[in-house]
């Protein structure tokens, strides 16, 4: 092919010179491989003066293939590719060739790293020599954003990005937004109360010009690719006109089913069946329960439309507007469409329920709750206005047990990971609890105090050292029901002791899981999610709001556990990257797609037209062509791959039987090359 | 029945419902038939129906010739009909571009064949007309259903490796295995593809081991054991046994047998939430 390569092996340090001799490798390609006419070593490729010496090669030798060998092309490639695109060489005749992660790092002698490091080159140089120029693909931005979820993160994500001039389509899946923050009493490290700063954020979502808040809606389906996806948002009925209600609480007032147990409040206060979540509800105007709705409930029962139904219509009658009513009893769901540039997941979390664990009482102790529902208890908002009672007799609770990492570090029942904000909200809980109840005691099981953040050490041992709160390290091992109080038995590991506490209430510190539908979520917008169902980010320290999936962005608990100030920053985060996104007009992406062939009649490409390829692809990008012959009539269905759509995973290119399919950079013939290049014995 | 199925061909003919009837026809000795295609309303007692009909006419559609002839009718016992699931889940028929002839079968084959011993569709579950008595088809346990397998299984993985070892060294590379096949319907095959040649096409020990593995999986999950790969061998490797080995694993591990159910997705290229994860660590 008369490529001439060049092979620049790095030492990284002594990253890979300590287990691979550099230089033998450098040697063996230049005595030994075909096509290779410059191999040298560099200390450090990714320096300034690494890639100066990689351009200046180029250019003396007049190399028309590159192999880096160094560490996974997922760091570096880019670095080496830019590089050698200001010499004129097409970035894609670079190839990088991983001898630190899969080689170096795992290998302990050197004889058997350097020796496997040759035969990487040795195959990364047979793919370069096949490798051909390929061109970034150009896409058009459409310059609006969707935020999935409307809790901090994506309160946050929402107004950096309509800030920047840049249309927001916010989507929430409960009636207000809000999130679990708007559930929180007060906020570590400062105790500020959270509503005070989060309910201002709310109103400015809603005033925003820019942005368009749907809620009680959900995703339906995500479509497109990066810079032009195509969604549909489920507006399922709510029963009441957005447009005409005032939100003026007289609905609410005279609804008749008062029982129901409250989702916002953690189910330890009521709410009616047509009910705002809270009051500083964002939008300030109700939803109805059809569930628990007497009107629905008899509807259903006969068979009827709800707007026949005669059981119950105060809501309806009572509500003031005219002439048209804001209560619609006959309502139905809305599919609306609409076309974005990127897309910000912010689902957020669920917590752990207190009915998981057989020695905490499965759930029927009634002053066994959840951190969350403690929250309610201390919120001045909450059921009991702020004044801490036990659930099951409104009595003050004198003394009151917290046992933290319930689920979290424990893979037998919950979680393999740390919740991280336990260790915290549960030192802020003993302090709100000294502070409503002075002559209460307040007892913490933990197995390790984690608080590594600004003020939050400090935070803690305030917590220990001047709010009382007695801190054992231990498990507990039973909790059980004597009396009227619940005994707790635990180790207090440090002084090797038994501990039995006659407590009046016991708080769980329970682990933050993945939202129940996180699966569902991640299937609908074709991203991936780790082992404990979090969403993943494309890399763990380098690239983390980015998902696998080009074009959007996390941000939040939904990638995994995070405080409000984490959420935060990463939810601005995501927001640059979608401003930077949406800041240009035409997007470059890389040209690494797979392609079906074709051929010359009679055959016009061997795809035989199972589609297998189309069901297998993740991203939706293989569409069904029809070859037609001159009078219309259809000669064969074949595939073809949408360019925009692929993002060069390879699965249909590996699924195809026939090999009709190859992916740009990876053919079959480099592939092939690759592995004949290997010497067995 | 033969009459019934004459009948019902020469019918299908004159009003031009189909323009030709796949079905079989006598052969050269009582013990055999052979597949007839028949265009011609008059010519239909050509067609008859016995125990020797072991073919499976399925694999008419893909060939070129047969495909010229228009839209078929096509004469299937209930296994072939489950070729014909396969192929409209896998896009190569529309299910009105055929119009099928389900006959009722109690196996075929003299000495009864392999593939009938454990048979749970003696009816077709699709035809637009059914041929003789509609009988019960109630679905085997699915250890009965690959008892054939039980000698094999008990291999050790060496015995296993130099059983097959021997068999494939007798391959000849005709690929009658491949031309037989209903479900081998590519225009190319990969053992065609010679940029890069994926496989060796001479008839030696390392290209004839990629050449039968390649086949079989490729017919992992869609193969619906109707031996014929087996039956037209003519140095008798034991295909079937890896078809049936690999039909067992989709089985089990994606509850899934092809051409069953024609609701069913199919196994090997559809996500399901529900498959066996334990492999991924």
């Amino acid at each position: 092919m008369g490529k001439k390569v060049g092979v620049f092996v790095c030492h990284c340090g002594t990253n890979i010179s300590a287990t691979v001799d550099v230089e033998k490798v450098a040697e063996e390609a230049k005595k030994k491989y075909p096509g290779v006419s410059y191999a040298t070593t560099y200390k450090y490729m990714c320096s300034d003066p690494g890639q100066k010496l990689l351009r200046d090669k180029i250019k003396e030798e007049g190399l028309t293939g590159v192999v880096v060998a160094a560490c996974s092309p997922k760091m570096h490639e880019r670095t080496f590719r830019n590089a050698a695109v200001k010499t004129g060489l097409n970035p894609y005749q670079v190839e990088v060739s991983n001898i630190r992660e899969q080689c170096s790092w795992v290998h302990q002698d050197k004889a058997v790293g350097t020796e496997k490091s040759i035969d990487l080159v040795r195959m990364m140089t047979e793919k370069t020599r096949k490798d051909t120029s390929l061109d970034a693909i150009k896409v058009p931005v459409t310059k609006r954003a969707l935020v999935i979820g409307g809790g901090i993160a994506g309160i946050q994500a929402a107004l950096d990005i309509a800030d920047g001039g840049n249309e927001v389509i916010l989507v929430e899946k409960d009636a207000s937004i809000g999130g679990h923050m708007a559930q929180l009493s007060e906020t570590f490290p400062t105790l500020d109360c959270s509503q005070c700063i989060l309910t201002p954020r709310m109103v400015e979502v809603a005033q925003h010009e820019n942005i368009k808040l749907y809620t009680w809606s959900q995703v339906e389906s995500v479509g497109g690719y990066i810079g032009n996806f195509d969604v549909k948002i489920r507006k399922k009925a709510r029963a009441v006109d957005l447009d005409l209600c005032t939100g003026c609480s007289s609905c609410w007032q005279v609804c008749p089913s008062k029982k129901i147990k409250s989702e916002f409040d953690t189910e330890l206060g009521n709410r009616t069946a047509i009910y705002i979540p809270f009051p500083q509800a964002i939008p300030s105007k109700p939803v109805i329960d059809k569930e628990h709705c007497l009107l629905y409930r008899d509807a259903r029962k006969k068979n009827i439309p709800p707007e026949d139904s005669k059981v119950c219509r105060k809501c309806y009658d009572v509500c003031p507007i005219a002439p048209v009513k804001a209560i619609d009893y006959a309502q139905e769901d809305e599919i609306v469409e609409v076309k974005v540039g990127a897309i910000v997941v912010a689902t957020g979390y669920k917590e752990l329920p207190n009915n998981v664990y057989g020695e905490y009482g499965k759930g029927k102790y009634q002053d066994v709750i959840t951190g969350l529902q403690f929250e309610r208890l201390a919120s001045a908002s909450g059921p009991t206005e702020g004044e801490i009672r036990r659930p099951s007799d409104g009595k003050e609770p004198e003394i009151i047990v917290f046992i933290q990492c319930v689920g979290s570090r424990d893979p037998a029942k919950g979680c393999s990971y740390c919740s991280k904000t336990c260790c915290m909200y549960t030192a802020k809980h003993a302090m709100l609890y000294k502070h409503k109840v002075h002559h209460g005691h307040a007892f913490v099981f933990y197995i390790d105090i984690r608080c590594a953040g600004k003020n939050y050490e400090e935070f803690s041992l305030r917590a220990i050292e001047e709010e009382g709160a007695t801190y054992l390290r231990g498990r507990v091992s039973r909790i059980y029901k004597k009396g009227e109080k619940l005994i707790v038995l635990g180790a207090d590991t440090l002084t090797g002791s038994q501990v039995e506490i006659e407590a009046d209430m016991v708080v769980l510190a329970s682990a933050m899981k993945a939202q129940d539908d996180a699966e569902v979520v991640a299937r609908t917008l074709s991203i991936q999610y780790d082992k404990d169902r979090f969403f993943s980010e494309l890399h763990p320290k380098l690239r983390p709001v980015e998902s696998s999936n080009a074009g959007i962005f996390l941000a939040g608990a939904c990638q995994g556990p995070k405080d409000i100030p984490e959420t935060v920053a990463q939810a601005s985060g995501a927001a640059a990257k979608v401003m930077a996104l949406l800041s240009s007009d035409e997007l470059e992406r890389e040209p690494v797609v797979a392609k079906v062939d074709r051929l010359p009649p009679p055959v016009f490409s061997t795809c035989i037209g199972c589609f297998y390829c189309q069901r297998v692809c993740p991203y939706g990008a293989i569409e069904q062509e029809d070859i037609k012959a001159r009078d219309g009539s259809v000669i064969k269905t074949v595939a073809r791959v949408n360019e925009g759509l692929c993002q060069g995973c390879g699965l249909c290119a590996a699924t195809c039987r026939s090999k009709s399919v190859e992916l740009a950079g990876f053919s079959d013939e480099q592939v092939y090359a690759e592995i004949n290049s290997v010497e067995f014995n | 029945m033969i009459e019934a199925l004459r009948k019902k061909a020469e019918e299908l003919l004159k009003n031009k419902t189909v323009s030709v009837v796949f079905g079989y026809g006598e052969g050269s000795t009582p013990e055999r038939t052979r597949p007839v295609f028949i265009t011609k309303p008059e010519e239909v007692n050509k067609l008859t129906w016995n125990k020797y009909c072991v073919y499976n006419l399925t694999t008419y559609l893909k060939r070129q010739e047969t495909r010229k002839l228009g839209k078929p009718a096509i004469v299937v016992k209930g296994c072939d009909a489950r070729t014909l699931i396969v192929l409209m889940k896998e896009s190569q028929i529309k299910r009105e571009d055929v119009y099928i002839l389900g006959v009722s079968c109690d196996g075929v084959g003299d000495p009864l064949a392999e593939k009938c011993k454990a048979c749970d569709v003696h009816t077709p579950r699709i035809y637009d007309d059914l041929i003789g008595e509609k009988g019960e088809n109630k679905e085997l346990p699915f250890d009965e259903r690959y008892a054939e397998l039980d000698e094999y299984e008990n291999l050790s993985e060496k015995e296993k490796w130099e059983f097959w070892q021997k068999q494939f060294e007798k391959c000849i590379k005709c690929y009658a295995c491949s031309n037989i096949c209903p479900l081998c319907f590519c225009d190319r095959c990969i053992v065609e593809k010679n940029q890069p040649q994926w496989i060796d096409p001479s008839a030696h020990a390392r290209g004839n081991l990629s050449w039968n593995v390649t086949r079989a999986y490729h017919l992992a999950g869609r193969c619906i054991n109707c031996e014929e790969c087996q039956r037209v061998c003519p140095v008798d490797i034991p295909l079937n046994l890896l078809n049936k080995k690999l039909a067992k694993e989709a089985e089990k591990n994606f509850n899934y047998r092809p051409g069953y159910n024609i609701d069913d997705e199919l196994a090997m290229s559809t996500y399901n939430e529900k498959d066996n994860q334990d492999f991924v660590r």
